[in-house]
């Protein structure tokens, strides 16, 4: 098994400091690998906080984490040569979320498709540079004489994010980023530009992470899912059962929350409250001040991810009859490319 | 959570962006048709449609052709060897003969104008692009690389604008021996004139480097200096324009104040020199008011018109300061 | 005994002065808003449902007018009243809450003095007292401690901060309440609390609701009755059960099928095609060009609004 990117007990945090005091974890001992050889979209969902965003920032070296290592091919990141450099941004690409802001007002969209064809130098000449930019906007549903030549404002949203999809696609990486590909894209685009990226993963052989605060649509689209709550992971698994059978409390909160196009209204119950605890200063599960279920060892250690079945893991103390999460069974535990070690215990708290 | 799409306009038929985009692209329509109708409209009637919303900008250009043309024009009716020193009569107050009347030592003020007045400009012209030439460079490497480089940088444009900037031209000024030459002092002026555009295109770069299409240009392969060249500097464009307006309008001041003081290239015609003179020979105390009128009513026209220009720029530099359409 | 209606739209029409055309955000626009109901407008981006919130409170400002059509609430017209008078039924008879309100709440005044502000506006003079069990019952109506009062808006979540902008809505009780994507910035929890607290409200106050968004299942789980909006036309308009189980325009049978379930997976549908820009509409029906049952009729005559039943209609040929 090749692995392709690994993530070794990230964490990652801003501000803080001797001035401004306690600063903020964005991710909180988080290990992760991906591999290469096994091609499949992983949803990585959460809600605002969660750390989603960071961690794709991450992925693809945006920023550098504040302890850890992110690894592309067994090398660090920050120790690359210019060419390991090169290979890795044609290997690990970006959707990101905002499909206007990616694009310099100033040129036509060809721009953006043209720069990455040049600087990797993916064409022997502009015939077959065209040609290949053409094929890629194809691939991703787009007629190339209804786009290219256009500024990025004739355009809509849908078409800009696409274009977006296409110009990852031209450089045939092994894994692809998505950041919130479709939330600012209208409701009946998105399927069309994940069914995409569906393709992608099943005739290109492209991995996906998918990262996503809407369930339903990672529930459509994804193999595995991630669910992130406040730095750490929560649940992990094959996505069919962590959504049917959701077994971390915050797993369940989110899916009940999910207002469903059903005749059955059981959505409006009884006003809830946000906070059923207040603990201040723990060091315990994230979770603990919101879980219905909450134990006392919940606010005195974090959880460990425990394998609760043969492709699922979930933090939960309600588990501990499972076996923790063995660095051997990681790359079973997720059908696919990306896989799980033990996360380590006792993880110092902000 | 999904908000509604905030895709933005695409520019208004006569909106600065559109302007911008003609004046950069070229004043014809965009490529082929297709659904988009509206594109059709050629650039130019876009063009002059905001020009007649920007009234500053047409302005400030129409005061500053006004000056142009009477310099051009003031070659032809005017011997501009007459603004030398003894070359007519003195304190002649304006007639047919000397529309501007002459000065004591026998200069044609009309042709004092004619001469002078692009003297002046060369002067603010040279000091305010070399200026914002090395501000625009300095500030890139600032803000892009940051680290080291910014902190230097940084530093030594608050310092320097700490300082009061006449006094060091004046120091300067003074320590030159044998007096300054039109071409030293705009390299004086310019010495000082790159402080402040160092800090305000900074500034500007700081907000523009964090755009998400910035950083897709990293993941396509872009070199620093390829990013700032091709990304960041076609978007700085309106805003540099507006900053090299302003720096000629510092710059002209700036040579005027040192004139004044008689710190100027002694023999040239320029319009603070000839303030100095009026000074010197006490002119308004001894009633020949003409003297003095017309540089400065030159004077006042070249800032009016910088001014607007200034202006006109800046709303297209500067989207929150657009009327609404 | 029939029910009551509080506000009825008849034939709304709002155009924007484009300088290569007028471009029709609201076309032709009916319905009734029964007392007590709750009412959903559907509808992607550029569909016109948040101009045609903003038209109800006459709040359109150049360069788009209303061309035409009444709007009555509770039996008066709006649009015979002067400016003061419509200034006086905004808020008092008609509340808004505003896309993105809670971004939008005053960053430097205590969330008590914005609801003073709103009440003195239109001429509630209360002793400070009064005020502040004023302003307590409110906060309380909506969920909110009492201490929130005195917090600035950037003390509260985003939860809370849409749940003061509620308060506001509602502090002269109007009839009715016009809520625009309250929630699409909050996360899917806080959304849950967020509509739950219009919800009592809208029962406390015995008001009626008009819900703008595009969320879905927000919709099913919540209003009384969906309109779906489609290029500035109301294209269904329907009890929601109907609009889930049998829907009637092509456009809403896309809209429901193309929405993901957590039931299934693999049974997420797009709509091909592009939404029309306003300003290059097609001839005939606007969505005759992704329409799979479009004909030659379809392509050269606008459908007419037609009755179904009592407080359902739709704009097709084929329905």
């Amino acid at each position: 098994m090749t692995t392709l990117m690994e993530i070794r007990h990230v964490t990652k945090r801003y501000g803080g400091g001797r001035l401004s005091g306690e600063g903020m974890t964005a991710l909180s001992d988080l290990s992760m690998t991906i591999d290469a050889d096994r091609p499949s979209i992983t949803a990585v969902v959460g809600e605002s906080g969660s750390g989603k965003t960071t961690l794709a920032r991450i992925l693809l070296g945006l920023t550098p984490p504040t302890e850890g290592e992110v690894l592309y091919r067994g090398q660090d990141l920050t120790s690359l040569s210019g060419e390991q450099r090169r290979d890795f941004r044609r290997d690990v690409q970006a959707v990101f979320q905002d499909p206007y802001e990616v694009y310099n007002p100033f040129y036509r969209v060809d721009h953006v498709l043209n720069t990455p064809v040049n600087r990797f130098k993916l064409a022997a000449n502009r015939a077959e540079g065209r040609e290949l930019i053409a094929g890629s906007l194809r691939a991703v549903g787009l007629r190339p004489e209804e786009i290219l030549g256009r500024f990025p404002h004739q355009l809509s949203g849908g078409q800009r994010q696409r274009i977006m999809v296409a110009r990852a696609v031209l450089m045939r990486p092994r894994l692809i980023v998505a950041d919130e590909p479709v939330s600012m894209v209208d409701a009946s685009l998105r399927a069309t530009i994940l069914g995409s990226l569906r393709k992608l993963t099943d005739e290109m052989g492209i991995s996906i992470i998918y990262i996503t605060h809407d369930l339903a649509t990672a529930y459509q689209v994804s193999d595995n899912i991630l669910v992130m709550y406040r730095a750490c992971v929560a649940e992990a698994g094959a996505v069919e059962q962590v959504v049917k059978q959701p077994q971390h409390p915050y797993t369940q909160l989110l899916i009940s929350s999910i207002p469903k196009v059903s005749t059955t209204r059981d959505w409006l119950a009884d006003e809830g409250d946000e906070t059923i605890r207040a603990i201040p200063g723990h060091d315990g599960c994230r979770f603990v001040e919101r879980c219905p279920v909450a134990m006392a060892r919940c606010a005195g250690s974090i959880p460990p991810l425990y394998r609760t079945e043969a492709h699922r893991a979930t933090a939960c103390f309600q588990f501990d009859a499972s076996p923790e999460l063995a660095p051997a069974e990681m790359g079973q535990v997720l059908e696919g490319a990306v896989a799980l070690p033990a996360p380590v215990k006792g993880v110092n708290q902000p | 959570m999904p908000q509604a799409a905030r895709f933005a306009d695409p520019p208004q038929a006569g909106s600065p962006d559109e302007v911008y985009q003609a004046i950069v692209w070229g004043f014809r329509s965009t490529r082929p048709a297709g659904p988009i109708r509206h594109d059709r409209t050629t650039r130019m009637s876009g063009f002059l449609r905001y020009l007649r919303r920007n009234k500053s900008l047409v302005l400030g250009s129409a005061l500053l052709l006004f000056l142009a043309l009477f310099v051009i024009i003031g070659h032809f009716l005017v011997d501009v060897e007459d603004a030398r020193a003894l070359s007519v009569r003195p304190l002649q107050p304006p007639s047919w003969r000397y529309p501007f009347g002459t000065d004591r030592q026998g200069r044609d003020l009309l042709a004092v104008m004619v001469a002078g007045t692009p003297l002046t400009l060369r002067i603010g012209f040279i000091a305010g692009f070399l200026g914002v030439g090395i501000g625009t460079v300095l500030a890139f490497v600032a803000a892009y690389y940051r680290g080291w480089a910014d902190t230097i940088i940084r530093g030594i444009a608050d310092i320097g604008l700490t300082v009061p900037g006449l006094l060091i031209l004046i120091i300067i000024a003074v320590s030159i021996p044998g007096g300054l030459s039109v071409n030293q002092m705009a390299i004086v002026v310019a010495s000082l004139a790159w402080l402040n555009p160092t800090r305000t295109i900074r500034a500007q770069v700081l907000s523009l480097r964090e755009r998400g299409y910035v950083e897709i240009a990293r993941m396509s392969g872009m070199s620093g200096p390829a990013i700032i060249l091709f990304e960041l500097m076609p978007n700085l464009l309106p805003y540099l324009a507006a900053t090299l307006v302003n720096a000629v309008s510092s710059a002209i001041l700036a040579s005027i104040g040192l004139e004044v003081l008689g710190l100027g290239p002694i023999d040239a015609p320029t319009l603070g020199m000839t303030l100095y003179w009026v000074n010197f020979n006490a002119a308004m105390i001894n009633g020949w008011w003409w003297w003095w009128t017309a540089p400065t009513v030159i004077i006042v026209l070249v800032f009016l018109g910088l001014f607007f220009v200034t202006v006109g720029l800046d709303e297209i530099a500067n989207p929150r300061l657009r009327k609404s359409a | 005994m029939s029910p009551h209606s509080i506000l009825r739209v008849h034939r709304l029409r709002v155009a924007f002065d484009h300088p290569l055309g007028t471009v029709q955000a609201v076309d032709d626009v009916s319905f009734t808003l029964l007392a007590n109901e709750r009412l959903g407008l559907a509808g992607e981006s550029g569909s016109g449902k948040s101009t045609l919130a903003l038209a109800i409170l006459r709040m359109i400002k150049p360069p788009g007018h209303i061309q035409g059509g009444e709007v009555h609430l509770d039996g008066t017209e709006l649009s015979s009243l002067d400016q003061e008078a419509i200034r006086r039924v905004r808020l008092a008879g008609i509340a808004l809450v505003p896309q993105g309100s809670m971004n939008s709440l005053n960053p430097v005044m205590r969330i008590q003095a914005q609801i003073a502000d709103a009440l003195a506006d239109h001429g509630v003079v209360l002793s400070k007292a009064e005020l502040a069990a004023r302003v307590a019952d409110l906060l309380r109506r909506v969920g909110l401690r009492a201490e929130v009062a005195d917090l600035y808006p950037h003390e509260l979540s985003g939860g809370m901060k849409q749940r003061a902008c509620i308060a506001i809505a509602i502090c002269l009780s109007p009839k009715v309440i016009i809520a625009d994507e309250p929630t699409s910035a909050l996360d899917v929890v806080v959304q849950r609390q967020v509509m739950e607290t219009l919800a009592r409200v809208q029962r406390d106050l015995g008001a009626a609701v008009i819900l703008v968004g595009h969320d879905m299942g927000l919709m099913a789980q919540f209003v009384d009755r969906l309109g779906i909006m489609y290029a500035g036309r109301l294209v269904e308009i329907a009890p929601i059960g109907e609009i889930i189980t049998r829907p009637r325009h092509p456009y809403t049978q896309m809209l429901i099928s193309s929405l993901p379930s957590l039931e299934a997976r693999g049974t997420m549908h797009g709509i091909p095609g592009l939404a029309p820009l306003l300003r290059d509409l097609p001839p005939g029906c606007a969505f005759h060009p992704r329409c799979p049952k479009a004909d030659a009729r379809c392509r050269t005559e606008k459908p007419a609004v037609r009755d179904l039943a009592p407080g359902q209609q739709v704009a097709c040929h084929h329905a």
